[in-house]
């Protein structure tokens, strides 16, 4: 099966003052039908510009400097701004953090999700109304012939990121992108809504990238992880290898900053001292060729500090780094 | 109350005004914290969680005396927190301080960090300016900022930056008790960690006694000793950590532990146990019976007629639920399969 | 891979820390001032108004009441601006005449930033009854004509400049009254006021120190507006005949003359051209004062 989004090398950067600064270096990743990527990182490592790079709205003075964003194979980074929108909302979609600012206030939701089918479909009001209830039935959303006539501010947060995913997949997108879909959601909220974007994929066959700072949150309905660091990938892999045998120093360190729950007989034992990772993140501009996580990682060393990572790894799992940490460390 | 008790909270209920239902209707109230007692000992970290509404932050900003209290007290040691007003209220406040969810709307824009530190000493005028000034420095020392930082103004930090900056004043007063209200998630990961590390570090260094508000068992867990699961502005459940997670027996705590398990076989098979429908009720009058009967999977008839009284359930273990031997025993027997 | 970075290569320094640059929100605030070409464009123009009617009357020593030639001589090499209806030389009255109306401004603008100031913080801060009664004011004064009023104090108090200057800040001060409580509403919810409370600060630390240099910036730009605003009401009070007849100003100047205005063009035109470019230059400041505050909406 062919891929649905194809990304190459994809280099974005901020026209500045004094210069050119890169935003995302070398950016390489592909989804395919019904499968789901997780970019992880910290704020400040790239994560919503690539969402919006793909969705073509980058903000002013960013611009893709290099490299392919393959939609199904047309290159969606060379299109024109007119055949972009024609393909925002129809073949590709995103849905946002905070539904409540991503939602027009002043429209009903039933309006805001035929709005897209007449649209893209061309669909009339009557059948319009009729798939946008369909719509809201699929997400769960009891008594949809009513809720249909709602305004925003009238549905709890959880039924509202329900009406965001049903606008997002009303015409049956190729690819949705999530960003940071449950953040503002209630921790037993965010299960449903995670569960619910599962089966829609599953019925509909869409590629799924998930932005989010936690991945073990979102483990069970990704099929693969990319870390990104400081713009750059460092390091991508199938979920499970990169949760259970993460190699670089900056992947382990996310994972064993979290503080994980010990359920049953575990939690009697004290609790281990969290490894925290020194430092932040550096700023757009101060991050030269060598690798960006260097001057907060406890391994580097030598070459860490002459050149620039190499790219090593078997098969599907890749990690940048020049002290891969195997299962020994 | 036994000696090292520091706060003891009694029946303490918060209730706003929400307008009337309609022009002339009945008048709405919100019982954001509804009857809620609990002890915190000196030096150990008393944990409150729960969902959005579940009342866990006004209960903080009761115990801050920030939120009007409608009824219950509230003690401080040997003071009634609950009494006290105007100038004893302003003087009393040197022995309780709060640390904040968010940083960025924490912290005067307009102020220096290091005036910013040191404005509790300087409002409650404790010490000699020599004696402040002397104190600001080593304040920043101990959260890890540098004496230069005292001189930037807040939008010069980053997030976790900021967040040393709100815990070194509330430190500066040297209090008793600290009220941490979220205080690491609206940061990322990685400088969570910072802060929870630093959190327990001072613990152990100041002999500080924290209430730790939080949605994240995850971390609840690390820091807390005893914690509180709090819904629809109720204590449902309260026990000592270790006790809670090997155990719990109210099925909300169950709902809130699967939601947050590592991922895993364990999980996917108390998700289908346990976990939810539908988002927590509104707290305005709220209904009459078990308040969480309406999510609740092991529901029946008299959780939704009869209330559930917060009973002993084991040493320090309390709980609010009629259901809980049931409960207990399907969480024992996933717990026991995996 | 291939790495071609468009910047020189640098290293990062190891746990970046504070950088240690001393920026002041004021100053930031003054830099994007300075940078912004409208702001500056009316600080130069107000500049120069203010150093003529500071200098002016030194260098060009003609007494304004004084009759110095055939009324309404046009402008020429003689009299610059022309001679009015009685002959008094209207470049010497407005050199003269810009000090009571830039002072009748200033005094004004204070005195309804002031008057507005305490009934905003007051009500916003303190809400309840109290914002009740302040409010149910500040509406009182709204809905009366404001010109009329003005009329009406003056009327009855005498038409000195004292009397000019204040009558116009007691009718003026609801809006930045209404701006001031809705600034104060706004960040008394934030949580930097709650930590100032649970600092240990009371109510006026907390309104003086707290709110107020936080609920500054969008009355400084009314301020700014405040000034220009109470320059054309005094220009308006004279032009209706309620000037002080024995103080030059500049709306006493169209007042007196403003019979004469389509035999001699310029008896008004002239002094009218000086509030024009008083007040332009003033609210010129006021946007690039607006414009620094908020850098990004400037962008757009």
């Amino acid at each position: 099966m062919s891929a649905i989004l194809d990304i190459k090398n994809l280099t974005v950067t901020l026209q500045q003052s004094p210069g050119v600064v890169p935003v995302l270096e070398n950016l390489s990743f592909s989804v395919k039908a019904g499968k789901t990527i997780a970019l992880v990182g910290e704020s400040g490592c790239g994560k919503s510009m690539t969402a919006l790079a793909i969705m073509g709205l980058l903000p002013d003075g960013f611009q893709i400097a290099g490299g392919s964003i393959a939609l199904e194979g047309q290159d969606v980074a060379k299109l024109p701004g007119d055949a972009l929108r024609q393909l925002r909302g129809n073949r590709m979609s995103m849905i946002f953090q905070e539904p409540m600012t991503a939602l027009n206030p002043v429209y009903t939701v039933g309006d805001q999700i035929s709005e897209a089918l007449r649209l893209h479909q061309g669909l009339s009001r009557q059948t319009a109304r009729e798939r946008a209830i369909a719509m809201l039935r699929a997400v769960q959303i009891p008594a949809p012939e009513r809720r249909i006539d709602a305004y925003p501010h009238q549905l709890s947060g959880g039924m509202r990121q329900r009406v965001m995913i049903a606008m997002a997949l009303a015409c049956r997108p190729r690819l949705l992108i999530a960003d940071e879909p449950t953040t503002a959601l209630d921790v037993t909220v965010q299960a449903q809504i995670f569960d619910l974007l599962r089966e829609m994929q599953q019925d509909i066959g869409t590629a799924i990238v998930l932005i989010t700072h936690d991945l073990s949150a979102v483990a069970d309905i990704t099929d693969e992880v990319a870390v990104l660091y400081a713009g750059r990938c460092i390091e991508q892999g199938p979920t499970a290898t990169i949760l259970n045998q993460p190699q670089h120093p900056y992947t382990r360190g996310l994972i064993a900053s979290v503080p994980h729950l010990r359920l049953g007989l575990a939690a009697a034992q004290p609790s281990e001292a969290l490894e925290e990772i020194p430092g932040m993140v550096p700023g757009l501009g101060k991050r030269g060729p060598l690798c960006g996580f260097a001057p907060r990682c406890r391994y580097s060393a030598g070459p860490c500090l002459e050149a620039p990572p190499p790219t090593t790894g078997t098969g599907s799992h890749q990690v940048a780094c020049w002290h891969p940490q195997g299962e020994a460390a | 109350m036994s000696n090292d008790t520091l706060l003891e909270v009694n029946d303490l209920k918060v209730h706003f005004p929400a307008g009337r239902a309609g022009a002339f209707g009945q008048r709405l109230t919100v019982h954001a914290v509804d009857g809620v007692s609990f002890r915190v000992p000196r030096q150990s970290t008393f944990g409150i969680v729960g969902e959005s509404g579940s009342g866990k932050s006004t209960t903080a900003q009761a115990i801050m005396r920030l939120a009007p209290i409608t009824a219950g007290n509230i003690r401080l040691g040997e003071t009634d927190l609950t009494t006290l007003r105007g100038d004893a209220l302003r003087k009393a406040r040197r022995h309780f301080q709060m640390i904040f969810q968010d940083p960025y709307s924490a912290l005067n824009p307009r102020r220096r960090a290091g005036d910013l530190i040191r404005e509790p000493l300087d409002l409650l005028e404790v010490g000699s300016a020599d004696d402040r000034a002397e104190r600001l420095e080593s304040l920043l020392r101990v959260v890890g900022l540098p004496p230069e930082a005292a001189m930037l103004f807040p939008h010069q930090f980053s997030g976790g930056q900021r967040q040393r900056l709100v815990i070194a004043r509330a430190l500066s007063t040297q209090p008793d008790l600290i009220v941490c209200d979220e205080p690491v998630s609206a940061l990322d990961v990685a400088i969570q960690a910072q802060i929870l590390n630093l959190l327990k570090r001072l613990q152990r260094d100041h002999g500080l006694t924290y209430v730790f508000i939080s949605h994240d068992l995850g971390v609840v867990q690390y820091l807390c000793d005893q914690i509180a699961v709090m819904y629809l502005g109720q204590i449902v459940e309260q026990a000592p950590s270790a006790q809670l997670f090997a155990g719990p027996r109210h099925p909300y705590t169950w709902s809130l532990m699967t939601a947050a398990a590592p991922p895993g076989g364990l999980r996917q098979s108390l998700k289908q146990r346990f976990s939810l429908r539908g988002e927590p009720p509104s707290p305005i009058n709220p209904p009459a019976g078990c308040r969480f009967a309406a999510r609740c999977p092991f529901a029946d008839e008299r959780c939704r007629k009869e209330t559930p009284q917060l009973s002993v359930a084991g040493s320090g273990h309390f709980v609010a639920c009629h259901k809980t031997e049931e409960v207990s025993a399907a969480g024992r027997s996933i717990m026991a399969a995996a | 891979m291939n790495t071609a970075p468009p910047v020189p290569p640098a290293l990062t320094p190891a746990n970046e820390t504070v950088a240690i640059v001393r920026i002041s929100p004021l100053r930031e605030t003054f830099r994007l001032f300075v940078q912004n070409p409208t702001g500056m464009i009316g600080a130069c123009l107000f500049g120069m108004i203010l150093l003529l009617t500071l200098f002016g009357p030194t260098l060009y020593e003609i007494d304004p009441f004084d009759i110095a030639g055939a009324p309404f001589t046009s402008p020429d090499a003689e009299y610059w601006f022309g001679t009015d209806y009685l002959g008094r030389d209207i470049l010497a009255g407005i050199l003269v005449g810009g000090r009571a109306t830039l002072t009748v401004g200033a005094v004004a603008a204070i005195i309804t930033l002031a008057i507005g100031i305490a009934m905003g913080s007051l009500s916003g801060f303190f809400g309840g009854m109290l914002d009740t009664t302040l409010m149910k004011i500040t509406e009182f004064f709204q809905v009366l004509p404001t010109l009329l009023f003005a009329m009406v104090l003056v009327t009855l108090f005498g038409a000195s400049l004292q009397t000019i200057t204040l009558a116009i800040g007691v009718v003026s001060w609801t809006g930045v009254a209404r701006l001031t409580r809705a600034e104060f509403l706004r960040i008394r919810e934030l949580d930097y006021v709650k930590a100032a409370t649970a600092a240990g600060a009371g109510s006026s630390y907390t309104i003086l120190r707290v709110i107020l240099p936080n609920a500054l910036p969008p009355i400084i730009v009314a301020a700014a507006f405040a000034i220009g605003i109470s320059i054309l009401f005094e220009g308006g009070m004279s032009f209706l005949g309620l000037g002080d007849p024995n103080v030059m100003s500049w709306g006493m100047m169209i007042g007196q003359n403003r019979n004469y205005a389509l035999d001699a063009w310029w008896v008004v035109v002239m002094p009218g051209a000086a509030i024009f470019l008083a007040v332009l230059s003033i609210s010129l400041i006021g946007d690039g004062i607006n414009d620094a505050l908020n850098p990004r909406l400037r962008k757009r």
